[in-house]
């Protein structure tokens, strides 16, 4: 029975791993490359199906005592992560090739689900190498430009400083209180120990690195731009939220100690801010988007604020939210021959009369991420702030939504670029939405709707 | 019962529409605007059926649909009306129909989304009237601001991305410190109750400290201002009218500007009662001064859509005035005076662009001796100009007339109580404002429809029956008003009572304004 248990609790890593075999196994008998993504998908929404029967019939369980556990809020994360993989897998035909890219995917998501049963800093550790590596390779993979090398050597590079400093911090915490658990780390954060605070000091700074807070963001739009369509998506939305999700593992319940708080919400502001600034400047689709997912993430920590059972749900919610938009944005770019034009802001100039339904498309997620209501990216940032002001934070609350009005301008302007008229020479005319994209597209976009009208379904889930 | 679904019915019905449209072909698209006409016309239709069912002795809500939405922040669906909210979903839909056929010839490219902006942008102003959740109203008030961005940002004349823009990030500015001001009145009214609720009913109950009430009421108050628009936070609204397309610039004098005294009547006033007495010598200033400089900016325009524009400004004024004054009286008049501007500066809007459809300029120098010419739209002209300087007989006369007589009697009151001149000189001056009025309505009319004929080219056609049916139908309502504005003024009567009960009963308890 004992066994039955073990398999049942990490049924979703279990049915990925399934399919990262079966990919390699294809591989090496060179089957016809067309069937790589069907797997890969299927994989993929199974284990998604795994993880959110797992949350819903509340199953606990800790297959590895001490090292990693099994809760309903980590197969809900586990779930919602693989849930927003689902439209990147749909739009990666073309841009992916081979079993070999599909098994990088699913090797990073499984990275991803070890992050949300982790216990120990460990398991935390290899969760988060084991996603961020491949995605340092499927950015040469994919590449269609000679940037793709370059960028995925600085995403390298940079990323290697993040894990090295979570390393360090991890082992300074180590140091002053002789355990790995994240249990420990969660007592260090308001330890008065000088090696325990230089401890949180780094792993605090490492998660700003990997989720991209000014000013650790500066890989971020180099990578995002070079990177093909669906590895940026692919970081935009589930390494971000894969990040959150350990941040929220680390500092557990705890309220964060006065001087944490200061400074976290010094970096989320600065992000804000910068993000929404440098994005009004961006001629690159893919960059605007980068800047503005800098500013999310300035968002994003301020649910750090809020110690109660809000500071999940906050998280959780806007993942989906926020990883819906930013997915319908990039499923309904239209497909060209050259890469580089499916980004030039320019080049979508007019997309209204050429493309109407990819036009409003993008239109929508664009006012999502703007925050407009009743949009799902406005609950999300709501309940963000809502948050923070229950927690009584409220001069920074009010700080952050001002802050946010800055970045309304940039998402109006692509806005404005869609419906302008079309330009003279349209270059690199797109080829019809492919199937797939175009089911992604709809699949987002229902998504999308869906939580503007009935927010209160999933908020009341998350919160409840 | 039946009404609450019929209200619902009302608010949703252009999203029906906009839904119907989206399966217009493209090749058929002209049937857009008969899909449009439609959806409004209907609406119309409810609104005359909820005017007609509705208990005006009630001073509460009726025909109120409660569910709860997002359970977990105490978030509920709710809508429902009272006299107030009633009159201005009663104007909303009357204009609705007009709107869209004054658009008729005028719009001419991208006829599908055009339309469906419209149904868009009228479903969110109803929503907004209709909705009694401040989360919901919010969620409302903010959608307003999409369509109304791609109306004027597509369809809208030379310098439509700058005026846009402007647009949008004037109203999001202010709607972003009324959300934060939103989230902290809702926290705060946890902490006093124990439980989470956005419903205006709950909220109203809340009794706050004089400096939470101020603070908040600072950011309302911003929210609001900017939309009314308060000088000095109106300088995007001529931008935003003269370049956008009549049915745009119709849809921001006629409802869209009633939005922000609508606010300060049925969220400023009742929720932050201390904040808003100790403010309202200050804003009856303003308001007047918004008054003055209206009028002033509006003789000195060339651009016969900018003399409208300000005119709206200092109109708008008016009401400003009436509400800060807190006598029943004045109140009452700014709502008619709400409504009134609606018809007549809407009617304005329309005319001014069935000349430019005709002769492509707006400038003023390039017109003259139209009354030879065009007889039967110089006469509709006449009409408006008459109402919009407020000649007995108009709703611009009832209007004002209500809000000056109000007001100046509340601020000789005040002054013999208390001595506080500044309200008094306020009232005063605000009569001045009428003069100006009617100097620059008149001398308009005059440069406009009257002297030596300038045709250089053809002589433009007289209006055609279906410009006819339009201003017929403004200029009935703006003399039914004017002459019999018994019903309306019994029906948002109870109302209105209960929302200056609620500013005063706060003036009984301690911890008062100074």
């Amino acid at each position: 029975m004992i066994l039955r248990d073990a398999l049942l609790a990490m049924l979703p890593e279990h049915v990925l791993l399934a399919g990262i075999v079966l990919l390699l196994v294809a591989e090496i008998a060179a089957l016809p490359g067309r069937a790589a993504a069907p797997i890969a998908l299927v994989a993929v929404v199974a284990a998604a199906g795994a993880g959110l029967w797992l949350s819903a019939t509340g199953f606990t369980a800790a297959p590895f005592e001490g090292a990693y556990a099994i809760a309903p809020f980590g197969s809900a994360a586990k779930a919602i992560l693989l849930v927003l993989a689902v439209p990147i897998l749909l739009t990666a035909p073309g841009d992916l090739a081979g079993y070999r890219a599909y098994a990088l995917v699913l090797s990073s998501l499984y990275g991803a689900l070890l992050i949300n049963g982790a216990e120990s800093f460990t398991i935390l550790f290899v969760g988060i190498e084991l996603m961020s590596l491949p995605v340092y390779a499927l950015a040469v993979v994919s590449f269609r430009r000679d940037e793709g090398a370059e960028a995925a050597l600085k995403y390298l590079v940079l990323g290697g400083a993040g894990s090295a400093m979570l390393l360090m911090g991890a082992a300074l915490v180590f140091g002053s209180g002789g355990d790995l658990s994240l249990a420990a780390f969660a007592d260090a954060l308001v330890a008065e120990d000088l090696l325990a605070r230089a401890g949180v000091a780094l792993v605090v700074g490492a998660l700003f690195v990997k989720a991209a807070i000014a000013p650790f963001h500066a890989w971020a739009p180099d990578v995002y731009e070079a990177a093909s369509v669906p590895v940026t998506a692919y970081m935009a939305v589930v390494v971000k939220a894969a990040v959150l999700f350990a941040a929220l593992r680390l500092f557990r319940a705890a309220a964060l100690p006065v001087e944490l708080v200061d400074l976290v919400v010094l970096f989320s502001l600065a992000s804000v801010v910068w993000g929404n600034l440098a994005a009004m400047r961006q001629a690159s689709l893919r960059r605007t988007i980068a800047y503005s997912s800098i500013a999310h993430a300035g968002y994003l920590f301020y649910a750090f604020l809020d110690p109660g059972p809000g500071r999940p749900a906050a998280i959780a919610f806007y993942a989906i939210a926020y990883g819906l938009s930013n997915l319908l944005a990039f499923a309904a770019i239209p497909p060209a021959e050259d890469d580089a034009a499916r980004d030039r802001l320019e080049d979508l100039r007019g997309l209204f009369s050429r493309r109407p339904f990819a036009a409003i498309a993008i239109a929508i997620a664009m006012l999502s991420l703007a925050g407009v209501p009743p949009l799902p990216g406005f609950t999300a940032k709501f309940f963000l702030f809502n948050n923070a002001m229950i927690a009584g934070y409220t001069a920074y609350a009010v700080a952050g939504l001002v802050a946010s009005y800055l970045g309304l301008y940039f998402y109006l302007r692509v806005i404005q670029i869609l419906f302008a008229s079309p330009s003279e020479a349209a270059a690199g005319e797109p080829r019809g939405l492919r199937a797939a994209a175009l089911v992604a597209t709809v699949l987002c976009l229902v998504g999308t709707l869906l939580l503007s009208v009935l927010p209160g379904w999933l908020v009341d889930r998350l919160a409840g | 019962m039946a009404e609450a679904l019929v209200l619902n019915a009302l608010v949703y019905l252009p999203l029906a529409g906009l839904l119907a449209i989206l399966l217009v072909p493209r090749r058929r698209e002209g049937a857009a605007k008969w899909i449009a006409l439609a959806a409004t016309t209907i609406q119309l239709g409810l609104g005359c059926l909820l005017y007609a069912r509705f208990d005006g002795s009630n001073p509460g809500l009726q025909f109120v649909t409660d569910l709860p939405w997002i359970a977990a922040w105490g978030v509920h669906y709710i809508v429902g009306l009272d006299g107030l909210n009633l009159l201005l979903v009663l104007l909303t839909v009357f204009l609705g129909p007009l709107v869209v056929l004054g658009s008729f010839t005028a719009i001419r490219a991208q006829i599908r989304l055009f339309y469906s902006m419209l149904l868009l942008v009228q479903f969110a102003m109803l929503g907004t009237f209709a909705a009694q959740d401040l989360f919901l109203f919010f969620v409302f008030w903010e959608a307003m601001v999409v369509p109304m961005f791609f109306i004027i940002g597509i369809w809208g004349g030379e310098r439509r991305v700058y005026a846009t823009m402007k647009f949008v990030l004037y109203t999001a500015a202010g709607s972003i410190l009324m959300l934060a001001a939103a989230i902290y009145l809702v926290v705060a009214g946890h902490a006093a109750t124990g439980s989470f609720s956005f419903a205006f009913e709950d909220l109203y109950r809340l009794a706050l400290p004089f400096e939470a009430q101020a603070i908040m009421f600072a950011a309302f108050a911003i929210a609001f201002a900017i939309k009314v628009p308060m000088v000095p936070l109106h300088t995007w609204l001529p931008d935003a009218h003269v370049e956008a397309p009549t049915a745009g610039s119709v849809v921001l004098a006629g409802v869209l500007l009633k939005m922000g005294t609508y606010g300060f009547l049925k969220l400023g006033l009742p929720l932050f009662p201390d904040a808003v007495r100790a403010a309202s010598p200050a804003l009856m200033a303003l308001s007047t001064a918004g008054i003055l400089y209206g009028a002033c900016l509006a003789l000195v325009q060339t651009d016969i859509k900018k003399i409208v524009a300000y005119s709206s400004i200092s109109h708008l004024g008016y009401v400003m005035l009436g509400l800060f004054s807190f006598s029943l009286l004045a109140v009452q008049g700014a709502v008619i005076q709400m409504i009134s501007h609606g018809l007549v500066a809407g009617g304005l809007f329309l005319m001014v662009g069935m000349i430019y459809e005709r002769r492509h300029t707006r400038d003023l120098a390039a017109y003259g001796g139209l009354a030879k010419i065009m007889p039967i739209y110089s006469v509709f002209f006449m009409l408006l100009t008459l109402a919009s300087i407020g000649l007995p007989a108009t709703s611009g006369f009832t209007g004002e007339f209500m809000v000056l007589l109000g007001s100046f009697t509340e601020s000789l009151r005040v002054y013999r109580e208390t001595g506080a001149t500044l309200p008094l000189a306020a009232s005063a001056a605000a009569i001045a404002g009428v003069a100006i009025g009617a100097l620059y309505m008149l001398w308009l009319a005059e440069r406009f429809l009257f002297g030596k004929p300038r045709v250089e080219c053809a002589p433009p056609a007289d209006l055609g029956r279906r410009e006819k049916l339009i201003l017929g139908a403004i200029v009935a309502a703006i003399f039914w008003i004017g002459l019999y504005p018994q019903p309306l003024l019994e029906k948002t009567e109870p109302a209105v009572h209960r929302l200056l009960d609620l500013v005063a009963a706060a003036r009984t308890d301690d911890g008062g304004a100074p």
